[in-house]
């Protein structure tokens, strides 16, 4: 078995993490070689008899394949450093080794996952893990994690990252850099750009005031007319009152106090007043002083209108407040209005 | 007009340069001519200009290479002699040594060779950034964040790490290499584009792989502008950990910094 010596010679050359010496390049899985576990470079002599027997190399052989095929399909589960799944792989694939036929595409294999565990210990130190690394940035980023979430399956994409978190892990970064600050003009460079804008805008500005202009008079007139037209009313309507009044009765003299005051509202008696200094402007009242001094209120006759007259002008500012309004109620002992508002006018036509 | 002499040594994926980049192809020329002018060459050059020439140029090369640092592309030596010092290539020694103690004294900046063969420099800081001050006024670039957890996962790693590592921790992060993202747009040619152009990382093919895979490195630029202990402390912090924990990575680190001093 001069194939089997040789084999044997290149294969101790190399080196494997497993427990088995190492032995074999390739070699066809149903060629049985000789393994010398603990009997070293055993050679022909350490043929067993079971070796001969078909039947024998054929459920090693059937082993071999379940054993390949289970560290395939389970490589992933494997490579975890947090088991030791290929231990026990190894320490199988030994008893079998001394059993009979030595697999090489299991031991390229085991090999393989063994060099790569192997990288991923540190002798010493720390180990590193990405996924913890990926938490910690995410706390300093300032994640608010939803408590709520209890059946996330990822595991961390739940949560809330404020819209400055990489800025914040930036700045701190920064610090582990010397990088030269870019170098920019503090003032910028020198551009005839400003003339166009300026026109553009101007241009814009013109077109709406025109527009606006043409409507605010239309919006006015609406304004002062309607204005016009409830004073006047009103004032019309106290100037009827009065004359009604004095109709009644032509001797006894109307107070202007009990005229224009309304017990029931102070705003109502400010508005008499107002209307009825219209009546007093106009020449169609007058007011003038009794015996007592108290001020009376009477309409002009029709004939003694005179516009401009030689009648003494007066002006006075006359001045009322809530207080002095209801000093004057009772002074005067005011029961109702004698101007009627304009609802109760309404209701009585 | 065929691109010839790619970037160093960089399995770059980048296959078009920009317009801007075109002028580099003579940069074979231009580089030979720089090499050991003899002492009477530079005599007779230094003869022939006035010293106020001379001052001029250099003036030129240092407002040259700010310029070309706004981007932190490596600056080649190729470029600055082509396009700032051309006639003045004899005193080329002289001239980048002014420059360089310009940039030191003037600006607090070193210029630094990051590739000795093929003559590519970048500006970094000489000033330590001291923690607790602010380094600037400007709200943080988040794209150094980015860089610094890609870095960080490398040096912790050992050096080398295979691109999947980078795509899912940053898919941790919610930065999704697939999407837009609200800071960085596409990440990945931010990543694999940028960042490698700049010379912060390396994005290397590794071999006999099917289907084709990459791992990823430190750049020459991160050699020399990152530190690599700043780093480890910074980790320290977010894991509440000291860095001596990490017994091999602080190896390295302490050893970087000696020999950088």
């Amino acid at each position: 078995m001069s194939d089997s010596r040789r084999r044997v010679s290149r294969g101790s050359q190399e080196e494997s993490a497993s427990h088995a010496n190492g032995m074999g390049g390739r070699s066809r899985p149903d060629r049985a070689a000789d393994t010398g576990d603990e009997d070293d470079g055993a050679g022909p002599s350490g043929i067993h008899e079971e070796d001969d027997d078909p039947a024998r190399r054929r459920e090693i052989r059937s082993q071999y394949r379940d054993l390949i095929n289970s560290v395939q399909q389970n490589r992933e589960d494997m490579l975890n450093p947090a088991n030791n799944k290929l231990i026990d792989v190894l320490e199988e694939f030994v008893h079998i080794a001394r059993e009979a036929a030595l697999d090489a595409q299991l031991l390229v294999l085991a090999t393989d996952l063994g060099r790569e565990k192997a990288s991923q210990l540190h002798a010493e130190g720390s180990s590193f893990d990405p996924s913890a690394f990926a938490e910690h940035l995410l706390s300093f980023m300032g994640l608010n994690r939803l408590e709520e979430e209890e059946d996330d399956q990822d595991g961390c994409l739940y949560g809330y990252l404020p819209p400055d978190a990489w800025q914040r892990l930036s700045k701190r970064a920064e610090y582990c850099f010397r990088t030269a600050p870019s170098f920019h003009y503090m003032l910028g460079s020198f551009l005839a750009e400003p003339p166009p804008p300026r026109q553009r805008v101007e241009r814009q500005r013109k077109a709406p005031s025109k527009e606006a202009k043409r409507m605010m008079p239309t919006q006015l007139k609406k304004m002062e007319e309607s204005h016009q037209e409830a004073t006047e009313k009103e004032v019309e309507r106290i100037l009827g009152c009065l004359q009604s009044y004095y109709s009644d009765d032509p001797q006894s003299p109307i107070s202007y106090y009990e005229f224009v005051v309304d017990p029931a509202s102070f705003s109502r008696t400010v508005e008499n007043i107002f209307h009825t200094s219209f009546l007093i402007r106009d020449g169609l009242a007058r007011i003038y002083l009794d015996d007592s001094k108290l001020p009376c209120i009477a309409p002009v006759e029709e004939g003694e209108v005179e516009p401009g007259g030689a009648a003494a002008r007066h002006q006075c500012v006359i001045s009322v407040s809530p207080a002095s309004w209801r000093e004057i109620i009772e002074a005067f002992e005011i029961k109702e209005a004698l101007i009627p508002t304009p609802k109760t006018l309404t209701q009585e036509n | 007009m065929s691109q010839r002499k790619r970037v160093a040594a960089v399995g770059s994926q980048t296959k078009h340069f920009r317009r801007s980049q075109q002028v580099v192809l003579d940069e074979d020329d231009g580089d030979m001519s720089l090499t050991q002018p003899t002492s009477s060459q530079v005599q007779k050059a230094r003869e022939n200009f006035t010293p106020v020439q001379v001052d001029r140029k250099v003036a030129e090369v240092v407002q040259f290479i700010l310029i070309k640092d706004q981007k932190k592309i490596p600056i080649r030596r190729a470029d600055i002699a082509k396009h700032v010092i051309k006639e003045y290539k004899a005193l080329y020694q002289d001239i980048m040594k002014r420059a360089d103690r310009t940039f030191e004294q003037v600006f607090g900046l070193k210029l630094v060779e990051i590739d000795s063969k093929n003559h590519i420099y970048i500006l970094v800081n000489k000033l330590q950034p001291v923690p607790g001050e602010p380094i600037s006024m400007c709200p943080g670039n988040p794209k150094t964040g980015l860089l610094f957890v890609i870095l960080s996962i490398i040096f912790m790693k050992g050096g080398t790490v295979k691109e999947n590592v980078v795509w899912n921790t940053l898919k941790k992060l919610r930065v999704d290499v697939g999407e837009k993202h609200e800071d960085f747009g596409d990440v990945k040619k931010v990543i694999i584009d940028e960042f490698v152009r700049q010379k912060y990382l390396e994005y290397v093919r590794i071999p006999h792989t099917d289907p084709l895979e990459f791992e990823f490195r430190w750049g020459q630029r991160a050699e020399k502008e990152v530190s690599k202990m700043k780093v480890l402390e910074f980790i320290g912090e977010l894991h509440n950990q000291e860095p001596q924990s990490w017994t091999q990575q602080y190896r390295e680190a302490t050893s970087v910094e000696t020999s950088q001093r």
